[in-house]
């Protein structure tokens, strides 16, 4: 048969795949995943699910959009078209700095989320895991955890057999 | 926890959108709000074939309903996406409920607002020319003037808004995906979920971004709403021309958010039977936040009395014509409905009683309406110049935009209650989980 | 028939013969091979360029300039020009200015018209003019509008049907086959006649008809005067006024600024003297004894408000103080004494005026004073009467309808005037007419004697006939047509000469023959070329008459006796006696006083009122002698208590679609016995009321510093000028800095300067409604305020115009730079960068911003100023000094190679009639704008907001008698 995609194990509780994972570092398998209706705080740390990344992103972005906008309007108004504006100063910092906040603003917000998604390889509309039967519960009211067949320590029998000491419902291979 | 409770969530949530039964009472609600749907097309028509003439504005009423009702829904946008930020940050039990129709909320008041600065131009179809775009004039906007700080703000507001609302959106989404039974909802469903797997990596990415827009929409909210405020303040206008205005603009706009999403959140209890998700002590909360913005407005009307007394006879002047002249009613109105009606909040029985919640709410939104009317109005009374006066009269085409924008609102939600999941599934599901800090 | 054609037929007709040819031989010369040979040596691309016809005019306009051909060389085309250069110019859509003559009542103001290609676009006053000195009133600016009036009368008709526009001669003529010998029952009836030709044709008609009878009327005419004289001097003169040696002025019921003959010379000289006296010289002071408020008691220094009846008494108590008369009644008003002491001290520098309401005897008193202070010869002159010599104007038409009535009358000829409307209603002549057997009318309306008449001929405009006319003191003026008739019609002495049968009935032959006759032919053309480009005839004012007091010229006054109030009938300050009424300019135009738009309203004291039950906008039923009258209520402060003032004028039935219906016709209560004062009126209340629209419903100023009021030779007290730190730099003018001043002191509130404005940058009107919705249009507005008590306040007109304040709170709130600072200092609207969101006027703190809340461009056809764009719906606009004019002064100084000089005038001040404005380069320390910047008067309007307004005002000097009296 074709090559596997990896092992994919079910449980109906948070707490019995955080178990799964914790045990599956221990065994020493580095390619996990799992997959949670919700969040799953101590998942994030067992897997070491880094985050910082997004902050930096926003706070970049937000600060390169307010510099492109404060110079915009200063080249606009000060530079290119000089005009005498009810006497006002051609380059007039304070009246300037409104918009390059906000705009700041939308470019952090912007970033973030676009990096979020760039982050998570989204969009993804197919995906292997969605062949799986029953994984559509993912989004719902199951937990999944699944060793993928590129982990050093993956051997197929072995690691289903693992799974299955992880009291886990349906274990089951999914194809690439 | 049980199999009911984990099923429960995704279950009667998830069901409104995918089951495509639309009741009476939403169609006709549906049909209402498309009439008055069409009564805005006939309002924005109006100006656009004859001039905004049509309108009661006039030298020096050059404002009238179109920066009334800008302020009024701009007020409610900000103040429902504050709210909603607000919860996001503070990881309240609230948000479970509240969130997701009050980003909706913000999202369709901003639409309604940003209808006004565009159809209150002489030449509407212009409105672009606020945009810097290499123009054949060669020249760019004035990047001094307060409308051009708010056409950024708008502009901004619209798409962080938007982004923050379908990025909560977006699990919720892939569990619609999962539930639908007809291919094409699942399509649909599909591509908007954009391939969520709800993965660990997914998960931990999403909640700090989604955190981080929260966050962001805090300052973007205070100074956008200063920035209409600005509007005014920065003129020479006596009435206006007053460091005070964002402040005044900022509360009264937080009151008025509070006010929709608490009555919204009535209208889905009763209209949805969601009474498991809002419970009674979603809306007792709100219904205490209410009251203390109340209570700060209160403060906010003193202070404005008492700067105009330190502001000098011009000042003092155009307040007294705004309580005594021929828009005061307006001005007292707004005080009895938004400071003295909400009142009543204080009695741990009204706060039960849905009914009284929803009259509050609803005062407090005509209130602020009103607010705005004796300040862009009201305000316009006392110049410089006593040979210069004149009246406004608001004529039908006027209202019509009024009526027009709040069936577009209406019709928004109707759609949104009846599409997407009105409340968070997967933040119900994380907070029944109890994982919820 | 489109523009080019437009000027090319206007411009044959106004060169008679020659005009054609001569524009042919545009064509022609370019067509020559030489010219082509010339035209492709200066051009050489004119070939390849497939150049359209305007551009091929264009270039060959140049070259024969170039080629050093001159326009002037046709003796018969030259006469017609000021500037000689002018016909090229029409070829090149440039400026011709004509000299030409428009009447009032008869009397000639002198007056320089522009036309673009043939078409009129701008009047201005005529320097060289007596009656004008270079401005204008308001009805020689709105003439403009009323010459493309499409509700003018553009064809004859008969009993009310069309018929063949080529129907007059025939008509005049069958009337004429029908005169009795002698012209028994033949009667010619015409407003008042000073034009040399026009009488010269009546003298004519008598020699030639005895029986024949001339009649002249006007509903505005100085009859009173006119019998005070033949009291006082035996003989009908015509007292002329002299302004410019007055230094104590006594007007008693009279407005000589407002609406006597003359008036605008009268304000210049008024004007001239304060100004004197500011630099060294005595203030003149004016005291005006009144009982309706005019712009003359508005100014004056002191102010008496007295019942009509009142002044009479008023006048002999000051008449028996200087001893005129020994009876004087005593404390009849605490301004006799001041008022004796001055005038008697000014002696031969006083002038008592006396308006022409009041009666006869008081008229012969005010002689009199005047007399025995020894003014006449310096401050007033006597001549002989311009008008009416004989009878007087209300005698005239009397005799007129005693005839009618009697069936005395087989052919009338009606020229001009509309005397079934504005007749006394007592003569009920609408039905007299209809009586007449033949009735023609010769006017410019179909208006309601149009209708009574049994044939109506449409008449030329004053601005595309020929004719003369003389002004309040005598001089004669030329009338050259500035425009080809728009329609198939007659002036009034070719419909004379038609109707008497005359050899020519041409107008250019006719002015030309009877001034050949007077000036003698010797050098005629030369000197006749000089007069047409002068527009007046070198010293033809009338001489002074030695005239001397009779021994019985002391009559009673008629004393009141009927019970009731008294009605006052005033000439209206847009539409006079009601031929503006159709109008747009003047009806829009607010009314000094009371700033009511389309609309007239009875003026009553508000304590009178208060009696009455009735307040402003109340209509109310005025009854005397069987008449009854309705009319909207105006409470006027500072009017005589039991009075009402009517404005005449309105009420027209066939005005035309902007003056039909507006208004209640006062007529309707004037008798032939009493024409100015109705007493014994009924005045009762019908609680109907009547909404009467405003520009400004304000009057006080609230206390802030708007008007500012000096004694002579003293400061306005400013705000502290230390520089305060700020964010602004201060943005340097090389160049021009423009800048204008506005002189409170000499401003009379006449409102020339707003329709002058109006006719020279094409503002639109709006109407009564949008005028109601407070969306008037003028780019320059008199503001009025009333200070002190209501019985007597004292009236302040504060002319605002945008102040293109170099810190403009305007500018900066735009969002797409649609108004911005020029190099020289101008606040600039950019119309086809705006995008109307009208935050610039929210933060105008003048409010002088306009808004096109609709499409409010003037319809077609209407004069346009082709070098002032029309405003597109959608967009603000405002005052641009006159930008326009700057560039082409610019163009012309360049051409010149010199510095933009004095010559530059904006609108507003060009018809300014007391140069109230001063525009010019405040950069140029030399100018006078400059100097007067420099005043201690000058001061600027809301200067606490530090917005740097380049318009600055000069405050008003009061100049009270102290207590005493003394000087």
């Amino acid at each position: 048969m074709s090559r596997a995609y990896g092992i994919l194990a079910e449980f109906d509780s948070a707490d019995g795949v955080v178990a799964a994972i914790r045990a599956a570092r221990a065994a020493g398998y580095t390619r996990l995943d799992a997959y949670s209706p919700f969040p799953l705080r101590e998942a994030a740390d067992l897997l070491e699910q880094r985050t910082l990344i997004v902050p930096v992103i926003a706070v970049t972005a937000g600060l390169v959009g307010a510099a492109i906008q404060y110079y915009a309007q200063y080249w606009m108004n000060a530079v290119d078209y000089p005009i005498n504006v009810g006497g006002r100063p051609l380059h007039a910092w304070p009246a300037f700095l409104p918009a390059a906040f906000i705009v700041g603003i939308l470019w952090a917000s912007a970033a973030s989320l676009i990096g979020m998604l760039a982050l998570n390889r989204l969009p993804r509309l197919h995906h292997p895991l969605f062949d799986a039967p029953g994984f559509e519960r993912a989004s719902q009211d199951r937990f999944f955890l699944c060793i993928a067949s590129d982990d050093p320590k993956f051997d197929r029998a072995e690691t289903i057999r693992f799974l299955e000491r992880m009291n886990a419902g349906r274990v089951q291979e999914v194809a690439a | 926890m049980t199999e009911t409770d984990r099923e429960a969530p995704a279950g009667i949530i998830a069901d409104i959108p995918l089951a495509l039964s639309f009741d009476w009472r939403w169609k006709l609600a549906i049909a209402f709000a498309g009439a008055l749907v069409l009564l805005l097309v006939f309002g924005m028509a109006q100006p656009v074939l004859f001039g905004i003439g049509v309108w009661g504005a006039n030298v020096p009423y050059v404002w009238g309903f179109d920066l009334v009702n800008y302020v009024w829904w701009i007020g409610i946008a900000n103040g429902a996406s504050l709210f909603a930020a607000i919860l996001v940050i503070r990881r309240h039990d609230l948000r479970t409920s509240i969130n997701r129709f009050a980003e909706g909320v913000a999202l369709f008041a901003v639409i309604c607002a940003g209808i006004f600065p565009i159809m209150h131009l002489g030449r509407p179809w212009l409105f672009y020319w606020t945009f810097p775009y290499p123009a054949t004039f060669e020249v760019w906007p004035q990047f001094r003037s307060t409308l051009t700080w708010d056409f950024w703000a708008i502009s901004t507001h619209v798409i962080v808004t938007t982004l923050l609302w379908y990025t909560g959106l977006i699990p919720d989404l892939a569990t619609l995906r999962d539930r639908s039974r007809s291919l094409r909802s699942k399509t649909v469903f599909g591509l908007f979920a954009l391939g969520w797997r709800g993965s660990v990596r997914h998960w931990a990415y999403h909640q700090t971004a989604y955190r981080i827009v929260a966050a962001l929409v805090l300052p973007l909210i205070l100074i956008m709403q200063s920035t209409v405020a600005f509007e005014f303040a920065t003129t020479l206008v006596p009435a206006w021309h007053d460091t005070r205005k964002p402040l005044h603009f900022v509360v009264t706009g937080i009151a008025s958010g509070l006010a929709t999403v608490l009555f919204i959140a009535i209208m889905l209890r009763r209209g949805l039977s969601l009474e498991r998700y809002i419970d009674d002590e979603d809306i007792e909360l709100m219904a205490k936040l209410l009251l203390a913005a109340s209570l700060v407005i209160a403060i906010i009307y003193l202070e404005e009395a008492f700067t105009s007394v330190l502001s000098g006879p011009l000042a003092q002047e155009t307040l007294l014509a705004r309580l005594f002249d021929q828009f005061a009613g307006a001005y007292w109105a707004a005080i009895l409905l938004i400071v003295v009606a909400p009142q009543v909040l204080w009695f741990e029985r009204a706060r039960s009683s849905l009914l009284v919640c929803a009259l509050a709410s609803a005062s407090v939104l005509v209130g602020v309406w009103l607010d705005r009317f004796s300040i862009v109005i009201g305000g316009m009374q006392g110049d410089y110049l006593p040979s210069v006066s004149g009246t406004y009269l608001p004529t039908f085409p006027e209202w019509a935009l009024l009526g027009g924008t709040l069936g577009l609102f209406a019709g928004f939600l109707l759609l949104f209650v009846r599409f997407l999941p009105v409340i968070s599934m997967f933040e119900t599901r994380h907070a029944e989980h109890g994982d919820g800090s | 028939m489109n523009k080019y054609d437009a000027y090319r037929t206007d411009f044959a007709a106004l060169t008679g013969q020659q005009g054609p040819r001569l524009w042919r031989s545009l064509e022609e010369l370019a067509d020559t091979p030489e010219m082509r040979r010339f035209i492709e040596a200066e051009f050489p691309y004119i070939n390849e360029a497939r150049t359209d016809r305007r551009t091929f005019l264009r270039l060959m306009g140049a070259s024969l300039a170039m080629a050093g051909l001159t326009a002037c060389g046709d003796p018969t085309v030259a006469p017609l020009y000021s500037q000689p250069r002018g016909n090229w110019a029409d070829a090149l859509g440039q400026a011709s200015t004509f000299a030409s003559l428009l009447d009032l009542d008869g009397y000639g103001r002198g007056v320089l018209v522009e036309t673009r290609n043939g078409r009129p676009v701008k009047i201005e006053g005529n320097p060289l003019h007596p009656a004008s000195l270079g401005a204008t009133d308001v009805f020689a600016q709105a003439e403009l509008l009323s010459l493309y009036d499409p509700d003018r009368s553009q064809g004859a008709f008969y009993n009310g049907k069309d018929v063949d526009d080529r129907a007059a001669p025939r008509v005049l003529a069958e009337a004429r086959a029908a005169f009795a010998p002698g012209g028994e029952g033949v009667r010619i009836l015409t407003g008042p006649v000073t034009s040399p030709t026009l009488r010269a044709l009546i003298s004519a008609m008598q020699r030639e008809y005895p029986a024949a009878r001339a009649h002249e009327y006007s509903p505005i005419a100085d009859d009173n005067s006119r019998a005070g004289a033949v009291l006082a001097f035996g003989r009908p003169v015509q007292a002329v006024h002299d302004f410019s040696r007055a230094d104590v002025i006594l007007t008693l019921g009279a407005d000589p600024f407002g609406d006597m003959e003359g008036h605008v010379r009268h304000a210049r000289d008024f004007a001239d003297r304060r100004r004197a006296a500011h630099s060294g010289g005595m203030l003149p002071r004016l005291y005006a004894a009144e009982s309706t408020p005019s712009l003359s008691g508005a100014r004056a220094d002191h102010r008496a408000v007295l019942r009509p009846a009142e002044i009479g008494f008023f006048a002999r108590a000051v008449a028996s103080r200087l001893g005129v008369v020994q009876d004087g009644p005593s404390d009849v008003h605490p301004m006799v004494e001041t008022a004796a002491a001055d005038l008697s001290r000014a002696g031969s520098n006083a002038l008592v005026v006396v308006g022409r309401e009041q009666p006869a005897a008081l008229h012969a008193l005010a002689y009199a004073i005047n007399a025995a202070l020894g003014a006449s010869g310096t401050t007033s002159r006597y001549i002989e009467p311009l008008t009416a010599a004989e009878t007087g104007h209300m005698a005239s038409l009397a005799a007129l309808a005693e005839d009618m009535a009697a069936g005395a009358v087989s052919q009338l000829l009606i020229i001009g005037g509309n005397p079934a409307y504005d007749a006394p209603a007592d003569l009920d002549f609408a039905d007299l007419i209809r009586r007449v057997p033949v009735s023609i009318h010769l006017g410019l309306y179909r208006d309601e004697t149009a209708a009574a008449a049994r044939w109506h001929l449409p008449r030329k405009h004053a601005l595309e006939s020929w004719g003369d006319g003389r002004a309040f003191e005598g001089t004669a003026g030329i009338r050259q047509p500035v425009a080809t008739p728009l329609f198939d019609a007659f002036s009034d002495e070719e419909a004379l000469a038609l109707f008497l049968g005359a050899d020519t009935h041409d107008g250019n032959d006719i002015v030309r023959t009877y001034w050949r006759d007077a000036l003698g032919a010797a050098d005629f053309e030369q000197s006749w070329t000089a007069i047409l480009a002068d527009g007046v005839v070198p010293n033809s004012a009338a001489p002074a008459l030695d005239v001397s007091l009779q021994p019985d010229w002391d009559q009673q006054l008629p004393s009141e006796a009927l019970p009731g109030l008294t009605v006052l009938f005033a000439p209206d300050p847009s539409v006079w006696d009601g031929r503006y009424a159709n109008n747009g300019w003047l009806q829009e135009l607010p009314r000094p006083l009371t700033k009511i738009v389309w609309d007239n309203a009875a003026l009553i004291a508000p304590a009178t009122a208060e009696t009455l039950g009735l307040k402003t906008g109340d209509i109310a039923s005025f009854n005397a002698g069987g008449r009854s009258l309705l009319a909207p209520i105006r409470l006027m402060p500072g009017h005589a208590l039991e009075t009402v003032t009517m404005p005449l004028g309105y009420g027209r039935r066939a005005a035309g679609r902007i003056g039909t219906g507006v208004g209640f016709n006062a007529y309707a209560l004037r008798t032939s016995h009493a024409p100015w004062i109705a007493t014994g009126v009924e005045v009762v209340r019908t609680g109907e009321a009547h909404a009467l629209v405003t520009t400004q419903d304000h009057h006080g100023m609230e206390g802030r510093d708007i008007v500012r009021i000096v004694a002579p030779d003293q400061a306005v007290e400013t705000p502290s000028t230390e520089p305060q730190p700020s964010f602004y730099p201060d943005y340097a003018y090389e160049g021009h800095a423009w800048g204008m001043t506005i002189d409170l002191d000499t401003c009379l509130g006449c409102n020339a300067c707003v329709i002058a404005c109006q006719a020279e940058n094409n503002v639109p009107i709006v109407g009564r409604d949008e005028v109601a919705r407070g969306r008037e249009m003028h780019w320059l507005r008199i503001d009025r305020y009333h200070a002190g008590d209501v019985e007597d306040p004292d009236t302040y007109f504060q002319p605002v115009p945008c102040m293109h304040c170099e810190k403009a709170p305007c500018e900066v709130v735009c969002p797409v730079n649609a108004t911005v600072h020029s190099s020289e200092g101008l606040n600039e609207m950019v119309y086809n960068r705006c995008i109307g969101t009208r935050t610039c006027s929210n933060n105008c703190p003048y409010k002088v911003r306009r808004f096109n809340w609709f499409d409010y461009s003037p319809p077609d056809p209407e004069p346009r100023n082709p070098d002032v764009s029309v405003r597109p719906r959608g967009v603000m606009e405002k005052c641009t000094y006159c930008v326009q004019r700057i560039s082409a002064a610019r163009i012309d100084a360049k051409l010149e190679g010199r510095r933009i000089g004095e010559e530059l005038m904006t609108a507003c001040q060009q018809a300014c009639p007391t140069r109230a404005i001063t525009f010019g380069d405040i950069n140029d320390p030399a100018s006078a704008v400059s100097r007067l910047k420099a005043s201690p008067r000058n001061y600027a309007l809301l200067g606490e907001l530090d917005t740097r307004p380049r318009t600055t005002y000069l405050a008003r000097v009061a100049n009270p008698a102290d207590p005493e009296g003394s000087g």
